[in-house]
């Protein structure tokens, strides 16, 4: 719908590639649909040819891969490339370098940033794990090369703990993602996750729009995102938001990307950690701070447009909050809470302080067993304590029934004295503290 | 359609399938093995011989010349392995170390003596394996460095190294063809270079000797009153004379560590490699399927089948690959696929059983050449010729097939188009034994006798005319029955048959070895399988790294596409 709403802006008419399961969806609605094939992801959405095919036979000359698991996958860019429809995205080659953990590593090395130490690539053995954790000093953690989703990795807090842990990080990453290859980093924890978003032409212009904060999680997922991040001093935002532009630059990388990097509990170093080569959710946060539509920036630079804009005309004013809204039930562990919508009623949008992104509508029924986001709610404000403050009243008049929602978890962090004083971190959330 | 219209091609192992990679290490242990001996040269007291003298062994030179990081890929390391020459003596590498090598950004040709094995003497087959890797580089247009540190010839054997159409004398035929046709070429002497040696060197662009470097026709050991005059071969054709008065070399350098970094800032000033032009933006991208995979597909037995298309899947790019012409000969599989970001062509030969388009319905073996496989390959070999695709060409073959209907056919006519047509080629062809290369089947697959450009072996090659027991049943045909079963009821008769076939095949077996092969400069190298992939995306990269001297077509005026198009229309 995002996207759709973007091409409608820009003159373009989209086409849904959906599954037999989504034809009859409500966003479908006079819309064109060309249909994947069934209900299984991986006879439909996960399938690159079917995907370029449909593109191709329904005479597409772009595609936009969403958020999903396609969108970060080279095989799927190489494919629309060899066949004539232009990808919105990063080439296919820079895409492979930022999905591979430790070449990216490398290469933001490279580039001038600052990385988690560890080992120089996989490692072979554990003797050879073993060399390396001597050298980054303990806890550390195996990681699967080619993993993710917190599958194939282990802690070990001292050498005792080494050879099992890269024994059974091993194992789990064989079976998991059919490469056993392993490397070793120092096991950082808590911290919080501030990352940066950036924007590349195909001409070698690129800029920053800021810096997000995503340390408010829970399980790992983000539950609040900020910018700016409260808590970096203005010279390390300056350069390290300057040393992202330049990265942007060095690897080639081509529309919308996001660096996560992780600051150090004590708050001396951010380090890189990884890159997503796409648009990511909480975009929103960055584009009520600069006025920027990131979507239709990243269809007409993938048309081949020059940035319209240089750094300078860059303007992030203000401070700007993001509540993701779910259907979860606080009572059970915050369990998917499927389920119909009785009543839903949007806040005030207070002269456009207050932004709502959703797909939701009275009578709307949220999905089992699926994503269960219903909203975000973004609120703009002069500072930190005013964006805070405006927050809390759209969330107040926000009014979902029919299912438990994350609403009043989000009034509880966000008058925490905890989240006020940025005495949090990644794994503590500032209720927890409170 | 002017794209270039690939598809994903292979799976993932299956879980429960062979993995032949336990059996495959056995022989890849061993080949490690023997490499490291080979690289040993001739022991430590060499190694500290030359070092004592202020100076670096060849591959000390070799690895300070390439690019940090960079790993040089060596051709010809068992040249001579196993030989034993006069006076119990051995010669690892032939005395020399060829390899192709990135030398800032720029793949060249490195030609080094090898100064721990008799102070760099040229061996018998030293002289051919200089002169392969000079026709090498002349084929792909690369700079050529040579690191001169020579003896001269070593007299014992000199006739086997002197006289012939390969003799010594035909490397200098090689510097000077490299040069009339513009490669780049350039000489670093470090010690020793004597006779022949003196000459190689010269023909180059640029020389530079150290202060340890003379260059002689003949030393001082051969001058008539050298002793009583206090004559040496420093003093007769050391850099004072050379340098300021011959003319024969062009700077003096100090030590060996200076005149290889001359020589890097040498090839600074050369043109950039084309490489990066020809992929149009696009990148390396590995394989979808993981390219270390290809060991636990080849089953060790040759009798053994696997699946062709998993093969291909583990060497281009992304595992994206288009099949040419899939509907005829299915028993050969060719098409394109991007390598290192590159296009090349790619054959390779079906196992097991295809469809017998002269009996529908019914089955024949592939890894056979049946008329419509030779049609295919042909008219795709002239495709990529004529488009400037890189061809590789993946031998797993029996040969062509034989009997009544073959003669009719006419697959000696078909064969020989093959033949003319890869004969006559002029893009680089490179051909890669991946496990049985048998009879004309080889030559078809454009094996060494048609000048790929490179040839590399597995540890599971097995290059012949025929298997073993082929010739064996051929050898004592007249005490066959019809079903090859020995007709003689004497015992003793029986028993003698039986033995002289054992030894037939054994002996067959034997010279299979690509051990046998690399010692005789039939093969170029073997590799290790899960090194396949990077040694053919860097082979690649090197025949698209000069321009201007072959033809090169973007994919919108491919004759592929023709090639294509008649082929979907005659379906229709």
């Amino acid at each position: 719908m995002r996207i759709a709403r973007a091409c409608d802006a820009l003159g373009i008419t989209p086409v849904f590639a959906v599954s037999e399961a989504d034809r009859d969806a409500p966003y479908t609605r006079g819309r064109e649909v060309v249909v994947l094939g069934p209900a299984r992801a991986s006879s439909s959405y996960l399938d690159v040819r079917r995907v370029v095919q449909a593109a191709v036979q329904s005479r597409c000359s772009a595609l936009h891969p969403g958020w999903g698991f396609l969108s970060e996958n080279p095989l799927l860019a190489s494919l629309c490339a060899a066949h004539g429809v232009t990808f919105i995205g990063p080439p296919p080659h820079v895409m492979a370098l930022m999905g591979g953990k430790t070449p990216a590593k490398r290469a933001m090395r490279g580039a001038g940033f600052a990385v988690i130490p560890g080992s120089d690539g996989p490692v072979a053995s554990a003797a050879d794990a073993r060399a390396s954790a001597e050298q980054v000093g303990y806890p550390v953690l195996l990681k699967a090369e080619s993993g993710g989703g917190g599958r194939g990795m282990r802690v070990a807090r001292g050498p005792d703990e080494l050879e099992a842990a890269f024994t059974d990080a091993q194992g789990e990453a064989r079976g998991a993602f059919g490469d056993d290859r392993v490397f070793l980093e120092r096991l950082i924890e808590g911290g919080r996750h501030v990352e940066i978003q950036v924007f590349a032409d195909r001409y070698g212009n690129a800029i920053h729009v800021g810096e997000r904060d995503c340390t408010v999680q829970r399980n790992h997922q983000k539950l609040i995102e900020e910018s700016p991040s409260p808590v970096l001093s203005d010279e390390l935002r300056a350069r390290t938001l300057a040393t992202a532009v330049a990265a942007t630059r060095a690897i080639g990388y081509v529309g919308a990307g996001t660096m996560e990097m992780l600051l150090e509990p004590g708050g001396g170093t951010l380090r890189f950690m990884e890159m997503n080569t796409r648009l990511q959710v909480e975009h929103t946060v960055s584009e009520q701070r600069s006025g920027l539509d990131l979507m239709i920036l990243q269809i007409r630079v993938a048309a081949g447009q020059r940035l319209p804009l240089t750094q300078d005309a860059v303007a992030l004013t203000g401070h700007v909050i993001e509540c993701r809204i779910n259907a979860e039930d606080p009572a059970a562990g915050f369990r998917p809470a499927p389920g119909q919508i009785t009543g839903w009623q949007l806040p005030d949008r207070q002269d456009g302080a207050i932004r709502v992104d959703t797909h939701v509508e009275a009578g709307y029924r949220v999905p089992p067993y699926y994503d269960s986001l219903l909203c975000k709610v973004i609120a703009r404000g002069d500072d930190r304590a005013d964006a805070i403050a405006r927050m809390l009243r759209a969330l107040s008049e926000l009014r979902c029934e029919g299912v438990p929602t994350t609403i009043p978890l989000h009034q509880r962090i966000l008058a925490s004295s905890a989240f006020r004083t940025h005495a949090y971190d990644t794994r503590t959330n500032p209720l927890e503290l409170t | 359609m002017s794209f270039v219209p690939v598809t994903p091609i292979g799976a993932p192992l299956a879980p429960a399938a062979d993995d032949h990679r336990p059996a495959l290490a056995v022989l890849e242990d061993r080949l490690r093995a023997r490499r490291a001996e080979v690289e040993a040269g001739w022991g430590p007291s060499y190694v500290d011989r030359v070092h004592k003298k202020g100076k670096l062994t060849a591959r000390e030179r070799l690895r300070k010349l390439i690019d940090p990081g960079t790993e040089p890929r060596e051709l010809g390391t068992f040249v001579n392995y196993g030989e034993v020459f006069p006076g119990d003596q051995r010669s690892p590498a032939a005395g020399v170390v060829t390899a192709l090598a990135l030398v800032e950004g720029r793949w060249c040709m490195v030609i080094a003596n090898d100064n721990t094995v008799a102070s760099g003497a040229w061996w018998p087959r030293t002289p051919e394996k200089i002169q392969r890797a000079q026709q090498i580089a002349l084929r792909l247009r690369l700079p050529t460095i040579y690191l001169v540190d020579c003896s001269g010839l070593f007299l014992p054997e000199q006739s086997k190294s002197f006289p012939g159409g390969r003799g010594a004398g035909h490397i200098f035929k090689m510097n000077s063809l490299l040069s009339a046709n513009g490669v780049p070429q350039l000489a670093g002497v470090f010690g020793d270079c004597i006779a022949g040696g003196g000459y190689m060197p010269i023909i180059s662009d640029r020389v530079y000797m150290t202060e340890q470097a003379y260059m002689v026709i003949a030393g001082a050991a051969l001058i008539k009153g050298a002793k009583s005059q206090k004559m040496t071969s420093l003093g007769i054709g050391g850099p004072e004379v050379h340098v300021h008065q011959s003319g024969c070399a062009d700077v003096r350098v100090p030590d060996d560590d200076t005149l290889l970094a001359c020589l890097r800032r040498e090839v600074t000033r050369l043109p950039t490699s084309g490489a990066s032009y020809y992929r149009g933006g696009v990148g390396d991208l590995a394989p979808a399927h993981r390219a270390d995979e290809l060991g636990a597909l080849l089953p060790v037995d040759h009798r053994e089948v696997y699946d062709a298309h998993q093969v291909i899947a583990r060497l281009v790019d992304q595992s994206l690959f288009w099949e040419v012409l899939p509907e005829v000969g299915e028993e050969m599989i060719c098409g394109v696929g991007r390598i290192g970001g590159l296009y090349a062509g790619l054959v390779i030969n079906r196992q097991g059983l295809v469809g017998d388009p002269e009996r529908p319905g019914s089955q024949r073996p592939a890894g056979i050449l049946y008329r419509q496989g030779i049609a295919k390959i042909s008219a795709f070999s002239r495709a990529c010729n004529d488009d400037g695709l890189p061809l590789i060409w993946l031998h797993d073959i029996s040969g062509f097939d034989i009997g009544a209907e073959a003669e009719a056919h006419g697959l000696l006519a078909y064969g020989s188009s093959l033949i003319y047509t890869n004969s006559t080629n002029s893009v680089p062809m490179f051909s890669v034994l991946l496990r049985k290369a048998s009879g004309a089947g080889y030559y078809a697959m454009a094996g060494m006798p048609f000048d790929p450009v490179v040839q590399l072996s597995t540890c599971l090659s097995r290059l012949s005319v025929m298997e073993g027991r082929t010739l064996a049943i051929a050898t004592y045909n007249t005490k066959l029955d019809d079903d090859f079963q020995i007709a003689v009821s004497d015992p003793a008769e029986r028993a003698k048959i039986e033995a002289g076939m054992r030894e037939v095949e054994a002996r067959i077996e034997q010279d299979m070895d690509p051990f046998v092969a690399a010692r005789q400069q039939d093969t170029d190298e073997i590799v290790e399988l899960a090194a396949l992939r990077d040694w053919l995306r860097d082979l690649v990269e090197m025949a698209y790294q000069g321009t201007g001297y072959r033809r090169v077509k973007n994919p919108r005026i491919w004759s592929m596409h023709d090639l294509a198009e008649l082929a979907r229309g005659s379906r229709r």
